[in-house]
């Protein structure tokens, strides 16, 4: 009668224990959930150029935003370029040289790419109980005014007198590479 | 016993001052570089944000969550896009003046060009919400859980141009054809006709 009882104990536990592996392995694996659905690329335009740029620059920017109460702190990468558009350059000729203005400047500043380039570190509600969420609108707005100040500050701290000077020198040297001739370029 | 006091006293508060975090270090890269871009591709891509189908799981995990979501009141849909940038460019400091070969005889201007390079421009700060619907008890969509989104959406987007070479390809093509353009037009003088060769890849 009690080996009798042993087997049944012992049954139940060896069927539990591979149940319980069969599960884990089930959940192993099964698919991760998610709520998301990411559709394909689409091209939407190419479009050619012609634009010489001279400086490139990858920053880590700081966002702090509020609205009322609610406040959003994130950091975001933000890749700048200071280009110039050579398609139609102002040119003159002086004998064999040649004398080109340098265009005004190009500065284009988007979120870089590379991983992990937008993060949203903190949201919060000054007033207790109160929502701290901000609406897609709201965080783009923010994200516009980080733009304009980052612009500012481009010109502020010489990247774009220094970015003309290297244009200069760069497109004297393309010209006269691919014309033969002296090529003066003026800023 | 009172000196051991104190001298414990200050080892703890000279500990405290050690463990200060020092301030975070914001990353700064500025370089000179010398490019001349000859075209740009803009590239969408969309995202959808939904509940779990009890129809559409598959596994345990995602049965699971759709059952989870079957029973919560309410909706929670959204779409979100952006687009990404990619240019072609020719690297500029490759371009020597022996890449010119001038033939008077035969007339010719033959002007070797540095090969046509792509790379990722950025995307835009922005994301355009297409759309978005959260009803009953369901929690609202979060700036961290777009921020998420967004950096799937690129992860995927990279993956999409690295193994598609369709991507490179119609835009490779577009530069080739402004460099030619271009360079014919600045150099084409006195009847002299211009051949623009392109460096292949190297491999």
């Amino acid at each position: 009668m009690k080996s009798v009882r042993i087997i049944i104990v012992s049954v139940i536990v060896i069927l539990a224990v591979l149940s319980g592996c069969a599960l884990y392995y089930m959940w192993k694996t099964s698919p991760d959930v998610s709520r998301s659905t990411i559709y394909d690329a689409k091209i939407t335009d190419i479009s050619p150029m012609l634009q010489l740029c001279s400086v490139e620059i990858l920053e880590d920017v700081p966002i702090k935003a509020s609205v009322g109460s609610r406040h959003l702190f994130a950091s975001m990468a933000v890749r700048g370029s200071i280009s110039f558009d050579i398609d139609d350059l102002e040119m003159e000729e002086k004998g064999d040289t040649l004398i080109v203005k340098l265009p005004r400047e190009i500065v284009e500043i988007r979120e870089s790419t590379e991983p992990g380039s937008y993060k949203v570190i903190d949201t919060w509600n000054d007033k207790l109980l109160g929502s701290s969420r901000f609406t897609t609108a709201e965080e783009n707005l923010a994200k516009a005014k980080v733009r304009d100040n980052y612009r500012r500050s481009l010109y502020k701290r010489g990247y774009v007198s220094r970015a003309r000077k290297e244009a200069s020198v760069n497109l004297t040297n393309m010209l006269s590479a691919v014309t033969g001739r002296t090529v003066i370029v003026t800023d | 016993m009172f000196r051991t006091v104190v001298s414990i006293i200050i080892v703890l508060i000279a500990a405290g001052c050690s463990n200060e975090e020092p301030a975070r270090k914001l990353y700064t890269e500025v370089k000179s570089v010398d490019k001349l871009l000859l075209a740009q591709m803009t590239v969408t891509k969309m995202a959808s944000v939904d509940d779990v189908s009890i129809d559409d799981a598959k596994g345990m995990k995602q049965t699971i969550a759709a059952l989870a979501d079957a029973v919560k009141i309410g909706d929670r849909k959204a779409a979100y896009s952006y687009s990404t940038y990619i240019r072609a460019y020719m690297d500029l400091s490759e371009l020597q003046p022996s890449n010119l070969l001038v033939d008077d005889r035969r007339k010719t201007i033959v002007l070797n060009l540095p090969d046509v390079k792509t790379e990722f421009a950025g995307r835009d700060m922005e994301i355009k919400e297409e759309h978005y619907r959260v009803s009953g008890l369901r929690s609202n969509i979060r700036p961290e859980e777009r921020a998420a989104l967004k950096e799937k959406m690129n992860t995927q987007l990279k993956k999409e141009v690295r193994e598609n070479p369709e991507f490179q390809e119609k835009l490779e093509a577009q530069a080739r054809g402004k460099a030619k353009s271009y360079f014919t037009s600045l150099l084409g003088r006195d009847g002299y006709e211009v051949i623009v060769n392109f460096k292949s890849p190297s491999l």
